[in-house]
């Protein structure tokens, strides 16, 4: 059975050959003249101001975490897949409770707000603390302008009453 | 696991099938020379980043050893999860952190002593368990497990673990979750 | 057909004579695939400028047909930096943890071969043998453990480099394509349930000239691989990864020379490669109907390319139309979209299989499978609401 990975085998070795062959040719034939500037962090050419930054947001690792979920689950369906022929009534709904509780677990997650990547001034948008164009109760200045800026602290209390 | 596929030698060397099982046993020695040098880079290299890529070697050493063993479907099953998911994952907890991603100087800990005495009990313990439960049992290894196989056994004497696995990884992630939160609002 | 479909050429004892056919034909792939990616390049910057009226490369080779072996060559000619801040043995070695996967999914592909009535067997110097490198077992699993390492190289590449844009990149990149491996992952599934084997050769032999899986699984899984797969690929309307207006050149940036070009011919490769999967677990493979029989052997070899050249056409035709996606629509697209959708089809296609065997009421099946979709639907519309109100809630407290 081994005997199928060898062409596999193969085809990694001459691959292997191909980019270390590549990296030696251009050792060879390249130019090489390094300088500090060449060597610095590319940034458009501006001088690297700022550090790379050190922490990535949570959202990152908890991708990484459904995916864990959703690979375990995907491995567990292969052998219900190839096997359902027969397994029947029995296999169907032992993979269907299984792959209920993984949903709910997506729907955890997402109802948590852990896979919201979206600009939040978006959802800002919709709320009525806003300076309107139109006029108010209590003003008859149409504030042209400023629309869409939120509303100063008195403002607010005036939009309330 | 690792344990499990350091008795193949024993195992092999009774079987009689010649020239194949030459080559098995150098392909089994060449893996396992690696996984061990990386399992121990592991835990000696000062970069936090490189202690995972060598846990990747070692990782993709032991799904090398399942294919060896004919358990195919295991062997790709761990370079999915362990591999494609597992370390993504610890990759990605590293950059959460305000771990520096080069040469940091005291990844190092005191405790080696502790540390070391834990890692020999545990092997005792994982090589007893296994020696008591499968003792002399040879793997036939020409006729190698099918996926057909993994499934009736999954779907038939392990259909209680199968489900209870689902409300494991929901624990888990409701897990990550609360961990994430707390992280927040600090 | 024994239960593993094994390649006969290694069933046997493999000897020198084997070993000299294996060789030629890893040979041969392996040339095929470097020539088709560099014909692949030119087509997509042909296409592309045709598309945009421009006229693209015409100065090397007729019609330009040689650009991509010119600027091979030049970049072989040119300076190989290395940042100082990199981490220099995992910066040199990225490239290859690219290459390699995009090599090795091909080996899989079935290329041609008669299997109305020969079961893709093939004569090669007196050795019986399929006209696909390798048929192992785990067959199309190769394909998905090799994305997964695929990940790594990009990973790899962009932390090593020690600069700011590739580290985006990466990260984002890694995100992206462990989020849409699940619904690869998922789709696949379908084409298994539908053949009962992970092996290319057999999922191919169980179609025939007109018989697709495309058909047998209802066309919504194969429409959610091409979009996994453009993702997966990094392709657009998916290329985030490297959006030059945000991130310079995204993981790639601190790469120049060969190792660059290595980047670039394995994300090519990986385009050729992926098309070619979908046809053969979609499209029939090299089943096609076999007209003059003195050529006979020709005829499924012609069948595969003339399918792999729409394909590809169709993902040039996509990066030519379609605009960038946002990161948080390309995430919602993942999570909330297509993985749900793939994961209820697939159960739907099972209920089927198991309905038919059963003799259940089919009506019964299907409205029982709608209502499931409606209630299920409907609790994850809910939970992107309350997620949108959970996630403003935390902002506004700051």
């Amino acid at each position: 059975m081994l005997a199928q990975y060898l062409p596999v085998l193969g085809l990694l070795i001459f691959a292997l050959l191909f980019g270390v062959g590549g990296f030696l040719t251009s050792g060879l034939l390249a130019p090489r003249s390094p300088n500090a500037r060449k060597a610095a962090a590319y940034e458009c050419g501006m001088v690297p101001a700022k550090d790379t930054p050190e922490r990535f947001p949570v959202t990152f690792f908890l991708v990484a975490m459904i995916f864990i979920v959703f690979d375990v689950e995907i491995i567990f369906l292969y052998p219900w897949v190839i096997a359902n022929g027969t397994l029947g009534a029995f296999g169907l709904f032992s993979i269907l409770i299984f792959s209920f509780l993984v949903f709910e677990s997506l729907l955890y997650l997402v109802s948590s707000g852990a896979l919201e990547w979206g600009p939040v001034s978006q959802i800002r948008r919709a709320r009525t603390e806003m300076v309107d164009a139109d006029r108010t109760t209590s003003s008859t200045v149409r504030r042209v302008g400023l629309e869409g800026r939120p509303l100063e602290p008195q403002d607010q209390t005036e939009e309330a009453g | 696991m690792n344990l499990l596929a350091l008795s193949l030698p024993a195992v092999l060397a009774q079987s009689d099938s010649g020239d194949l099982l030459v080559a098995q046993n150098i392909a089994f020695g060449i893996i396992a020379a690696t996984m061990l040098f990386s399992a121990w880079r592991v835990v000696s290299t000062n970069n936090i980043v490189h202690a995972a890529l060598y846990l990747v070697i070692a990782l993709a050493g032991v799904a090398a050893i399942f294919i060896l063993l004919g358990a195919e479907f295991v062997g790709v099953t761990q370079i999915l999860v362990y591999i494609g998911a597992v370390v993504v994952l610890f990759l990605f907890g590293i950059m959460l952190t305000r771990a520096r991603l080069g040469d940091v100087e005291s990844v190092d800990h005191e405790n080696r002593l502790i540390a070391a005495l834990t890692a020999v009990l545990l092997a005792v313990v994982m090589s007893y368990a296994l020696i008591d439960s499968f003792g002399d049992t040879r793997i036939d290894i020409e006729t190698p497990s099918t996926t057909q196989a993994v499934s009736d056994s999954i779907f038939s004497d392990y259909i209680i673990p199968f489900e209870a696995v689902s409300l494991l990884l929901l624990a888990a992630l409701i897990g990550a979750i609360v961990v994430a939160r707390r992280e927040d609002g600090s | 057909m024994s239960v593993f479909a094994v390649d006969p050429l290694l069933a046997g004892e493999v000897g020198l004579e084997v070993l000299a056919v294996v060789l030629f034909k890893v040979l041969v792939v392996f040339v095929l695939l470097i020539v088709s990616v560099m014909l692949m390049i030119w087509a997509e910057r042909k296409i592309i400028s045709d598309m945009q009226n421009r006229i693209g490369p015409t100065r090397a080779g007729p019609w330009g047909i040689l650009q991509t072996l010119a600027d091979g060559l030049k970049l072989i000619f040119k300076e190989d930096l290395i940042p100082d801040n990199a981490n220099r043995t995992v910066f040199k070695l990225a490239p290859l943890l690219t290459l390699v996967p995009a090599f090795l999914t091909f080996s899989i592909i079935p290329l041609g071969g008669d299997f109305t009535d020969k079961d893709g067997v093939i004569s090669l110097f007196g050795n019986d043998t399929y006209l696909q490198l390798a048929d192992p077992p785990i067959g199309l699993l190769l394909f998905l453990a090799m994305s997964s390492v695929a990940v790594y190289g990009i990973m790899l590449a962009g932390w090593s480099s020690g600069s700011k844009y590739p580290l985006l990149g990466s990260v984002r990149a890694t995100s992206q394509m462990i989020s849409y491996e699940a619904a690869l992952g998922l789709t696949v599934a379908a084409v298994f349930l539908q053949s009962g084997s992970f092996s290319t050769h057999t999922i191919v032999s169980e179609q025939s000239v007109w018989q697709w899986n495309m058909w047998f699984t209802g066309f919504v899984p194969m429409a959610i691989f091409m979009i996994a797969a453009t993702a997966e690929l990094n392709r657009p309307p998916f290329d985030l990864v490297e959006a030059e207006q945000e991130l310079v050149g995204g993981f790639h940036t601190e790469y120049s020379s060969i190792r660059f070009a290595l980047f670039y011919l394995a994300e090519f490769m990986n385009t050729i490669t992926i098309s070619a999967i979908v046809v053969t677990i979609f499209l029939g493979g090299p089943n096609g109907p076999i007209f003059i029989d003195a050529v006979a052997w020709l005829w499924p070899i012609l069948w595969f390319t003339v399918k792999l050249f729409a394909l590809l056409f169709t993902f040039i035709w996509m990066r030519a139309t379609l605009p960038r996606f946002r990161y948080d629509q390309l995430m919602d697209l993942g999570w909330k979209v297509l993985t749900p959708v793939a994961l209820g089809w697939l159960l739907f296609l099972g209920a089927r299989d198991v309905a038919n065997d059963r003799g259940w009421n089919p009506v019964l099946v299907v409205g029982v499978a709608v209502t499931a979709f409606a209630v299920f639907g409907a609790l994850l519309l809910r939970a992107v609401r309350m997620g949108k109100q959970v996630r403003e809630l935390e902002e506004m407290r700051g």
